[in-house]
């Protein structure tokens, strides 16, 4: 028979999924809150929420698996017939638990109740091909040309783009409350740094009206430009707009 | 009288796989035509929206209205006169459809079937050649006889494949003739190599596996027998760089004149950007493919194995395709993203399509495959570790190892961008949870692939040690010790200091440049670790050395990379392929250099037990099938994203689909075909082994003159 301390390994891998839950469900939207300096939590999402727990629960069911021996000793824990007390209490708070939290589960998500849909969010929409072979002017230019052309594009950008994008390019601009999904902040690395010029020349010229049928459901409330601005103006903004927000963007690589 | 019962067992059999195909068939026909009757309108809106010029392929391209739905023009059949109809001009066809079918359903299904028994006939003999070897040097005939049991498979899967291209080749020319037509246009001469190198291959395939018998006895014998295997693996491999070349063109054309379709150099559209990459990436993904079905095969066996011989046979060779499966499977992230870099170079538009763009979700179930992947593996060696006497001593790692693998997944497996309801988007505040925002971007996904590399090779090496006790002394080791040492040190040295020179050679800007010095400097402090190691185990503290040499690779091409990642991604993204190819060559370098050490410094090391063949759980077995059913997944979904990517031409840029399945398929959509292909593969592979195996039921009922209880001499040789 095992010995004493293996015998409540169902219990170690219940409580160390309960750890996880609770760490996912209230400290991390705590410990987020004070990491980003944010005056509310940032409770982790559902999707996340659900796919973290299961990866968890495969991760105990693995290591209760990995030996003969620790299997046993997983299932030994719910038969009866061992004689220690506190296991014999333990087993029955197990057994009248678990339908219990079934019933819980079975109940929240069956009763009605009223929430917008889950949306699989794409990143980046498509491209339409007239714009891909498009070539900044400026990025071509000497240095001093482009430096003349990131300042008059910050001009342009502080004109145009900060009342929603923020004066840094960080999406705290004044409007930027009034989205319900604010502004992208551009000094996120994720961002506009990851594709090139000419994705921001058709993103700023055509808008959310003008994003692709497949693009969908990327919601944006982006003003389409082109009634309002030149080509070579939408130019400068791009320019202006990587070096206010302090990066670079994706640029062609020499084919080898 | 056994024969008329196994055939009526598999019609009445066949009646519930027909019926679970049609349960799939169904719905996609269906579906297909509510679609078809959509498309044409919709295209020619799209087509008229746009009002773009784009480069066209002037190959008479006539618009889908003005044909019927057999490709044939358009008459006025009320009207029409045989003499009319003889003087009628022949307009060219552009697409039919097949039997009613959708024409790219159809090739998508063929294609990816011949292409997943194809990887299957060019991955196994790779490694039924080496094991052959590792046999004939060893002297060890279990070796040799499951290397012919592979080729017997083999021979078998041969024909279907061969089989299932004709298929495919047929599919192609009458439902895409103009297509086709520019294909042949470019390829023409290939086309013969291929048909030149298939004879070859069917040739030194047949021979290989028939003259298996007669060429043994002597060691000349025995060596034209190995050659010939080298040949057959030259022939499959040609084919399949023939194939890719065609393949990877039409993503990434070279040597046309776009706008006309004029050949200028086949040369350059045989080896077009994404040729090698992809030649590359199949080549080791065939081997992994390979070894997990073969690991699937020794699982059935065992399951249905009547003797303990039996069961001990198939657990080794369960072993030994689930081993050759993880060590290409280690190599396999590495090639995958020279791949996706390469298609950035190709269309930085194509790599956001790939990665950001419509595509980017089936990443993220690409992730939990290869996360199933990693840990089925893991789970596989853990297991193993039960019929090896000592392996006690090692166990208490897997707790941490567990964590460590599945902390990463769970980074691994984060999207960038989340699925959100509204009200959650609100209450977070912003575009990005803090969970997707620093885990849902390449430098973290690169930064814990290689820690689950890491943690995989760890678990092999506790693995490998569990039957081993004492060691003899590095300094005792003799001559090939040190020889192996020092080899595997320049080599190390070579791939890590070569590459730190070259990158002082880079041609950025000055103010890009500088973000390469943090990779040269990381790149010679490995470079000392792995001297450290070296030195270590010269003095006889080989596992102070490999603990030193894991430390500083985790803490370089991890924890501080995964932070640069970040760094470079900001101000200068160019650096980034130079920061992979420095991690890469970082893990490698552990890899290699650990690996070593641990065989030597383990060389004559006391035995602590045998390794039981055979004492195995049930649940290894069935992770083994589920090893193989996830590769095929994988295998039919990263056909699928290749393929995609092109959205809607059949050659990027130059030559446009304008047939009414030119929409990229949801993932619902996606979901059920690839569900369909996998079924149809893992049935029809489950056929040709059964019939592989009928003609030997009787004689291969009791395998004999093997001893299963192996020494650790016995298990070295299998590395």
């Amino acid at each position: 028979m095992a010995n004493k301390r293996n015998t409540f390994l169902l219990i170690w891998i219940l409580t160390a999924i309960g750890c996880l839950f609770v760490f996912l469900k209230y400290a991390s939207p705590k410990i987020f809150q004070v990491l980003m300096a944010k005056d509310h939590p940032m409770p982790t999402p559902s999707t996340l929420m659900m796919w973290y727990m299961i990866m968890g629960v495969l991760a105990g069911l693995v290591y209760a698996t990995t030996s003969n021996q620790k299997f046993a000793d997983f299932l030994s824990f719910l038969l009866p017939g061992s004689g220690h007390v506190i296991q014999s209490f333990l087993r029955n708070m197990l057994f009248v638990a678990f339908p219990v939290l079934v019933g819980w589960f079975v109940y929240t998500w069956s009763i009605p109740g009223a929430a917008s849909p889950v949306e699989l969010r794409i990143q980046h929409p498509t491209l339409p091909q007239d714009f891909e072979k498009l070539e900044n002017p400026f990025r071509q230019k000497d240095d001093q040309a482009q430096r003349k052309s990131i300042e008059e594009g910050k001009i342009l950008f502080q004109t145009y783009c900060r009342p929603c994008h923020g004066s840094k390019a960080d999406g705290n601009g004044p409007f930027a409350n009034s989205f319900r999904l604010r502004p992208i902040n551009f000094q996120d690395p994720g961002t506009i740094a990851t594709v090139v010029d000419n994705y921001l020349f058709w993103r700023i010229k055509e808008g959310g009206p003008g994003l692709p049928s497949e693009a969908t459901p990327w919601d944006s409330a982006m003003p389409s430009w082109k009634d309002d601005l030149k080509d070579d103006e939408i130019w400068m903004i791009i320019m202006g707009e990587y070096d206010t927000a302090g990066v670079m963007p994706r640029q062609r690589e020499k084919q080898e | 009288m056994n024969n008329v019962k196994i055939l009526l067992m598999v019609t009445k059999k066949s009646a519930f796989v027909w019926l679970f195909i049609l349960s799939f068939v169904l719905p996609l026909t269906l579906s297909q035509k509510i679609f078809a009757s959509e498309a044409p309108a919709q295209v020619a809106q799209e087509a008229a929206v746009s009002g773009v010029e784009l480069p066209q392929f002037e190959g008479g391209q006539v618009s889908g209205s003005s044909q019927s739905s057999e490709g044939q023009p358009a008459t006025d059949v009320g009207t029409t006169t045989a003499v009319a109809a003889e003087e009628e001009e022949i307009v060219p066809v552009q697409y039919r459809t097949f039997f009613g079918i959708d024409s790219r359903l159809v090739v998508w299904i063929v294609s990816e079937l011949h292409l997943m028994f194809a990887a299957f006939v060019l991955g196994v003999p790779i490694f039924a050649v080496i094991v052959e070897i590792v046999g004939f040097k060893g002297g060890d005939i279990k070796y040799d006889k499951m290397a012919k049991e592979f080729t017997k498979l083999l021979s078998a899967a041969f024909a279907t494949t061969a089989s299932l291209g004709g298929l495919l080749a047929f599919c192609l020319f009458g439902l895409y003739p103009e297509f086709m037509g520019h294909m042949t246009n470019v390829f023409a001469p290939t086309m013969y190599v291929y048909a030149l190198l298939f004879f070859g291959e069917a040739f030194t395939l047949y021979g290989y596996y028939y003259s298996w018998d007669i060429l043994k006895g002597t060691a000349a014998k025995k060596w034209f027998h190995i050659s010939l295997g080298v040949m057959l693996n030259l022939f499959g491999t040609g084919l399949m760089f023939i194939t890719n070349s065609w393949a990877t063109y039409m993503m990434s054309p070279a040597g046309i004149v776009p706008a006309t379709g004029k050949v200028l150099s086949m040369y350059q559209a045989v080896y077009n950007l994404l040729w090698m990459p992809v030649n590359i990436h199949r080549l080791i993904a065939n081997v992994c493919f390979g070894g997990f079905v073969v690991g699937a095969y020794a699982a059935v066996k065992f399951l249905g194995a009547k003797t303990e011989e039996e069961r001990a046979h198939y657990d080794w060779m369960g072993y030994v395709g689930n081993f050759i499966g993880v060590g290409a499977l280690i190599p396999l992230p590495f090639a995958g993203y020279w791949l996706g870099r390469e298609v950035y170079s190709a269309s930085p538009v194509m790599g956001n399509i790939m990665m950001g763009g419509a595509f980017s979700w089936t990443f993220i179930i690409q992730a939990i495959l290869i996360g199933m992947l990693f840990i089925g593996v893991n789970y596989y060696l853990w297991l193993g570790m039960g019929r090896i006497k000592g392996s006690e001593r090692y166990t208490r790692f897997i707790k941490y190892l567990i964590f460590v693998i599945f902390l990463c997944f769970a980074v691994w497996l984060t999207p960038h961008n989340l699925p959100l309801s509204g009200e959650e988007r609100a209450m977070i505040g912003e575009q990005y949870h803090p969970f997707s925002k620093y885990f849902g971007v390449m430098a973290a996904k690169n930064a814990v692939v290689n820690l689950i590399i890491l943690a995989t090779f760890f678990s092999f090496l506790i693995y490998r040690r569990s039957n081993k006790g004492e060691m003899v002394p590095f300094s005792e080791q003799g001559k090939a010790g040190k020889i192996g040492i020092f080899s595997a040190l320049i080599f190390c040295l070579l791939m890590l200091v070569s590459y730190a020179v070259s990158l002082n050679f880079v041609e950025l800007d000055a103010n890009i440049k500088v973000f390469v010095n943090p990779l040269i400097r990381a790149l010679y402090i490995q470079a000392f670790a792995v001297c450290l190691a070296a030195f270590l185990t010269f003095k006889n503290k080989g596992k102070l050395g490999q603990t030193l040499l894991f430390a500083v690779t985790a803490g370089i091409a991890v924890l501080y990379f995964w932070y640069y990642g970040f760094q470079v991604m900001q101000k200068a993204n160019l650096v980034l392929r130079y920061l992979s190819v420095t991690q890469v060559a970082i893990v490698m370098s552990c890899l290699i250099m650990n690996a070593i050490i641990d065989v030597f410094m383990f060389r004559k090391a006391k035995l602590v037990g045998g390794i039981v063949w055979g004492k195995m759980p049930v649940r290894s077995q069935y992770t083994l099938l589920l090893l193989c059913i996830v590769i095929v997944i994988l295998m039919g979904l990263m056909g699928f994203i290749r393929s995609g990517l092109r959205m809607d031409w059949h050659i990027y840029g130059v030559l446009q689909d304008t047939s009414p399945w030119a929409y990229t398929p949801t993932l619902s959509y996606m979901g059920r075909v690839v569900g369909l292909i996998v079924v149809l593969f893992l049935g029809l592979v489950t056929f040709v082994f059964w019939l592989a195996n009928l003609g030997e039921k009787k004689e291969e009922a009791k395998p004999k003159g093997y001893n299963y209880e192996v020494s650790g001499d016995d298990y070295g040789n299998a590395h």
